[in-house]
């Protein structure tokens, strides 16, 4: 389901997000010029306030630029409607959140194929065999009728990132996804990251952990809106 | 199935117990809307096949002699007449233990070949033989006897005579004989004769043969009829044309439902809105997994979609729960409509309609109400869904009046603190109050119009200042009556008065009314009153009372005033003649036909009856209903030692209770109404206040770690729910005195044709505040004590 391949994943020319608040205008992002190439796993780094989540949100088209130009994939992210812009992000971008954000209700398996029910990528009859293959990736296929709150931490990012691997994006961002987790799981979560650009994907993750640098092709340092190297 | 319908039902079924209470509040509605329009189509119909069935006759000739057989068989070849048929009526009294009751005596011609007003007869005799009477079904409770038995009876003019109970059949276009507080007897004119009477059938009934719904059409036929009488030397009283193929109490009884019918939508409503509140808490609660939802790649349409499913689920269990427990009640609901309206259910079947619309209304109501927060709940960008914390920052800021309002000086931090969060959540707050307010409105309304109309039956003691009529067969002179009645241990006050059928002379040679055939539903009498009577105490609404003695005055009530202004000159016919009255007063009267008020002298003369008088009117220091009884026993045997020739005697506190009877089964609805409101008030009331408090577990973990005690906690949660249920109270009460006056105005109208006073009922109220603060108080009672009792780690980890 990937869009056509363009060399540069992810494009980013002079974006500036402002935010409007009480006490006046906060610049979030000041023209920011980036290029990700795909296949590439990418980590943003910075302070709480420097601005990382903000130019997550952009590449994700969660948060549209106040101004300059944003290309994930050949597409310019902005010109989408709201419609139109969650089923691009459903197909194009695998989102992993800090605090695994698996809905409460719905067994794993059924965590992951949620998202091919809304995109409705790949006919209905293989979704579950496709869910049950991304449980096998990550290890947990045995848990797969058991509800998320039954699972640890660690268990819990890896059904995020079977779910992010749904419609099989080219690009997975994850906000600090080790966050919450303890050094070990962590490594093997990083470990399961670096595999997935094997098999050509972009992944982008913020994270604050130095330990990891070593699984990093490319780190964006960002302060005060900036980015630093 | 797809995998997001497994969410919609996990998240229905993970808390089961609110689930429930969704659906039990959206069934309520469902459920009063099913029994009431169950019972309403089904009690039209058979209401309009019972009265037709009788073959009601179109109209009614009264004549002053016999009619014989000969006239009948031209009368029958009057074109567009298809059939005539002789009758007569007559009020005589019946004894029942001590006291005598009123008995209308219908005399048939042929028992074996009844042509119009037919019975159905149920058991004993066809054609009674002499002494003995068939009687109406509804009627042996009034004379506590069964077929077979025998009852003391007296005629206007005759002996008091017992006669046989011989049959029984049933009558469907006569209401119930203990509604009227009278006797319902079929005899032969031989054995009316026997009884003392001797008139013969001075009625004559004819059937249209063609548009036979039209009244001037009739009219017009009837009119025909009355000339050939007149023609052969009779003289006609009146004619009666009663509303065409309208059983009396039709239009009373499709009132009574249309207001019902509101009230269940209504509550459906307040159901839906309960719905909608708990919806969108729902998805407040869930935002952040409307903002996980929209980033695997759902838009807004397929998020909604979910919440709309949810809401149709719910709405389909309502049903399946609703609908058979309705048709349940609708069936018992309409066999005591029956009983009260003398109707004899030949086909129960409730018609598909009814529950195609409560299919169509348990989905659709709920769908439209919740359509607003699902639609905007579902429509939050994905970054706001995310980023969310429960409080909308703009709303905090434009409500400068919330914190002046909890900056007042005396009020603590807890109180501050519970203010502010009150308004919080603003459009669930509206919600809240909107649910809360309807709930108590409604209850208010219910009570305050049950307790309007116990108030203004109260007003029959008030108006009638006598507490016994005494109907004369002829008028006589009373004056040496009055007095020895006046001697009478306990009795305060006599008066003789008068009374004539009369109608407005209309350009027409005769007389027309539309009274039925029981003589009460539809009749107009006039009233002669002594100037400056103490035993009549009329609420004037506009002009004067009597005053001039010889002034051809009158005074009109509320059931003939029709549209006629002071200072009109009206015709009234007396007796057949046209007389000429001029307008001078409206009175309201409570539990009378249509009158008009006239002087008494001034009557006199126009009668030439020379002060002779028809009607005695009696009071007694002692009004209770014990004491009446004996009083009345010892004025009837004065009267009969006398010789004074009763016709009917009627005690004020008969036509209290004929009143009362009527529409008892609406005052005892309407409270049924106002219970399954208080029901959908306390389970709305109880859920959001929880919801209110659920939501915020996470915050009151906060206030914990920074130092909270549990004590204080409550204070806080507890006094929030009290702040939203006493302004809830506020907005009630404004509302239940729109409500009340509304609805007291509809049922007034239709039960004395004036609207009921408005009456506060301080036990509805009181019982409302009650549900309120004790419903308040229970509500936000456990989520406080759960919030307290989970770690201050969980409370800050809850999602």
């Amino acid at each position: 389901m990937n869009s056509p391949q363009t060399k540069n994943m992810i494009e980013l020319t002079k974006v500036s997000k402002s935010f409007a608040l009480p006490a006046g205008s906060f610049q979030a992002l000041k023209e920011i010029n980036l290029t990700i190439p795909s296949g590439q796993l990418v980590a943003i780094t910075g302070k709480s306030g420097s601005g990382k989540s903000t130019l997550l949100n952009m590449i994700a088209g969660i948060d549209k630029p106040t101004d300059g130009l944003v290309l994930v994939n050949g597409v310019q992210v902005a010109n989408l409607s709201e419609s139109a812009l969650a089923t691009w992000r459903g197909k194009n971008i695998g989102v992993v959140f800090q605090f695994f954000q698996l809905l409460p209700t719905l067994t794993i398996l059924e965590n992951v194929m949620l998202p091919m029910d809304f995109c409705n990528s790949y006919p209905k009859n293989t979704r579950r065999e496709r869910a049950l293959s991304l449980l096998e990736l990550v290890n947990i296929r045995e848990q797969a009728d058991k509800l998320p709150s039954t699972l640890s931490g660690g268990q819990q990012q890896r059904v995020a990132i079977a779910r992010a691997l749904a419609n099989d994006p080219p690009i997975i961002i994850a906000d600090e996804p080790t966050g919450n987790l303890d050094s070990q799981t962590a490594t093997s979560i990083f470990e399961l990251f670096a595999s997935l650009t094997k098999s050509g994907k972009t992944v982008i993750i913020v994270t604050h952990e130095k330990d990891f640098s070593a699984y990093f092709e490319k780190v964006i340092a960002i302060a005060d809106g900036v980015i630093l190297n | 199935m797809s995998t997001r319908f497994y969410k919609v039902l996990r998240d229905l079924s993970s808390d089961s117990a609110k689930s429930l209470m969704l659906i039990l509040s959206i069934a309520l509605g469902i459920f009063g809307i099913g029994t009431i329009l169950g019972s309403y189509s089904v009690i039209q119909r058979e209401m309009k096949d019972n009265y037709m069935g009788t073959v009601p006759a179109s109209a009614t000739i009264e004549v002053d002699s016999a009619i014989s057989k000969e006239i009948i068989d031209s009368i029958k070849s009057i074109p567009g007449i298809a059939e005539a048929e002789r009758n007569a009526s007559v009020v005589a009294r019946m004894k029942v233990g001590e006291k005598w009751y009123p008995l209308l005596l219908f005399v048939i011609d042929d028992f074996e070949n009844k042509r119009t007003n037919k019975y159905e007869r149920i058991s004993g005799v066809t054609n009674p033989e002499l002494g003995s009477i068939l009687v109406e079904r509804t009627a042996y409770g009034m004379m506590q006897a069964k077929e077979g038995d025998e009852l003391l009876i007296k005629t206007a003019h005759g002996n008091p005579q017992k006669v046989k109970l011989a049959g029984t059949v049933h009558d469907a276009g006569l209401a119930p004989a203990w509604q009227e507080q009278s006797g319902y007897g079929y005899v032969s004119l031989l054995t009316l004769h026997s009884l003392g009477e001797t008139q013969g059938f001075d009625q004559l009934r004819i059937l249209v043969s063609e548009h036979n719904d039209s009244e001037t059409h009739i009219q017009e036929c009837a009119q025909k009829a009355a000339q050939l009488l007149k023609s052969n030397g009779y003289e006609v009283h009146e004619i009666q044309v009663p509303p065409p193929g309208k059983h009396p109490h039709q239009g009373q009884m499709t009132t009574v439902m249309r207001i019902f019918i509101v009230f269940s939508f209504l509550i459906l409503i307040l159901g839906s809105i309960l719905v909608a509140t708990s919806i969108s808490t729902l998805m407040v609660k869930q935002i952040r997994q409307i903002g996980v939802m929209k980033t695997i790649g759902a838009n807004s349409t397929q998020i909604a979609t979910l919440y709309f499913l949810m809401i149709v689920m719910v709405s389909t269990m309502a049903l399946l729960v609703a609908v058979p427990l309705s048709r349940m009640a609708a069936s018992s609901f309409t066999n005591q409509l029956a009983v009260l309206l003398n109707l004899e259910i030949r086909n129960s079947l409730i018609p598909n309609w009814v529950p195609a619309l409560q299919t169509a209304a348990s989905i659709l109501i709920p769908l439209l109400i919740t359509s607003l927060p699902i639609v905007r709940g579902s429509r939050i960008s994905v970054k706001a869904a995310l980023d969310n914390t429960g409080v909308n920052p703009n709303s905090v800021n434009k409500n400068q009046w919330v914190i002046k309002l909890s900056r007042i000086s005396f009020l603590s931090e807890v109180t501050r603190l519970s203010i502010r969060n009150v308004f919080r959540q603003q459009a669930r707050l509206l919600m809240t109050l909107g649910l809360l307010a309807a709930g108590g409105a409604m209850f208010m309304t219910a009570m305050n119009v049950a307790e309007a109309w116990n108030e203004n039956l109260k007003l029959i003691y008030v108006q009638r200042l006598y507490d016994l009529e005494v109907r004369l067969n002829e008028p006589i002179d009373t004056d040496s009556i009055v007095a020895k009645l006046k001697k009478l241990d306990g009795v305060a006050r006599v008066e003789a008065w008068n009374y004539t059928s009369t109608s407005f002379s209309k350009n027409s040679e005769f007389e027309i009314t539309r009274t039925y055939p029981d003589k009460g539903h539809g009749s107009f009498s006039m009233q002669a009153v002594p100037i400056g009577t103490t035993v009549f105490n009329p609420s004037v609404v506009e002009g004067t009372w009597l005053q001039s003695a010889m002034a051809r005055e009158v005074v009109l009530n509320q059931s003939s005033r029709g549209y006629l202004q002071i200072g009109d000159s009206v015709t009234l016919t007396i007796d057949g003649k046209p007389t000429a009255w001029r307008v001078i007063g409206f009175t309201v009267d409570v539990g009378s036909p249509a009158l008009a008020y006239v002087s008494f002298d001034a009557f006199s003369e126009v009668t030439k009856l020379r002060k002779k008088s028809k009607m005695l009117r009696i009071g007694y220091f002692d009004r209770s209903k014990q004491s009446a009884y004996a009083k009345n026993k010892e004025v009837e045997s004065l009267l009969e030692k006398e010789q004074a020739g009763i016709n009917a005697t009627i005690p004020v506190w008969l036509l209290h209770n004929a009143i009362a009877a009527h529409m008892k089964v609406l005052v005892n609805s309407l409270l049924a109404m106002a219970v399954l409101m208080a029901l959908v008030g306390t389970l709305g009331l109880m859920s959001t206040m929880s919801m209110n408090i659920l939501e915020r577990t996470r915050e009151i973990g906060m206030m914990r770690a920074i130092g909270a005690t549990p004590a204080t906690i409550n204070k806080l949660i507890i006094m929030e729910g009290m702040f939203i249920g006493t302004f809830s109270l506020i907005i009630a009460f404004a509302l239940s005195l729109a409500l009340s006056s509304y609805m007291g105005n509809k049922i007034g109208h239709l039960a004395f044709r004036t609207p009921l006073s408005l009456t506060i009922s301080f036990a509805g109220m009181g019982i409302w505040i009650a549900i309120i603060l004790v419903g308040s108080y229970i509500a936000t009672w456990y989520p406080a004590k759960r919030a307290n009792r989970i770690t201050t780690r969980e409370a800050l980890a809850y999602e």
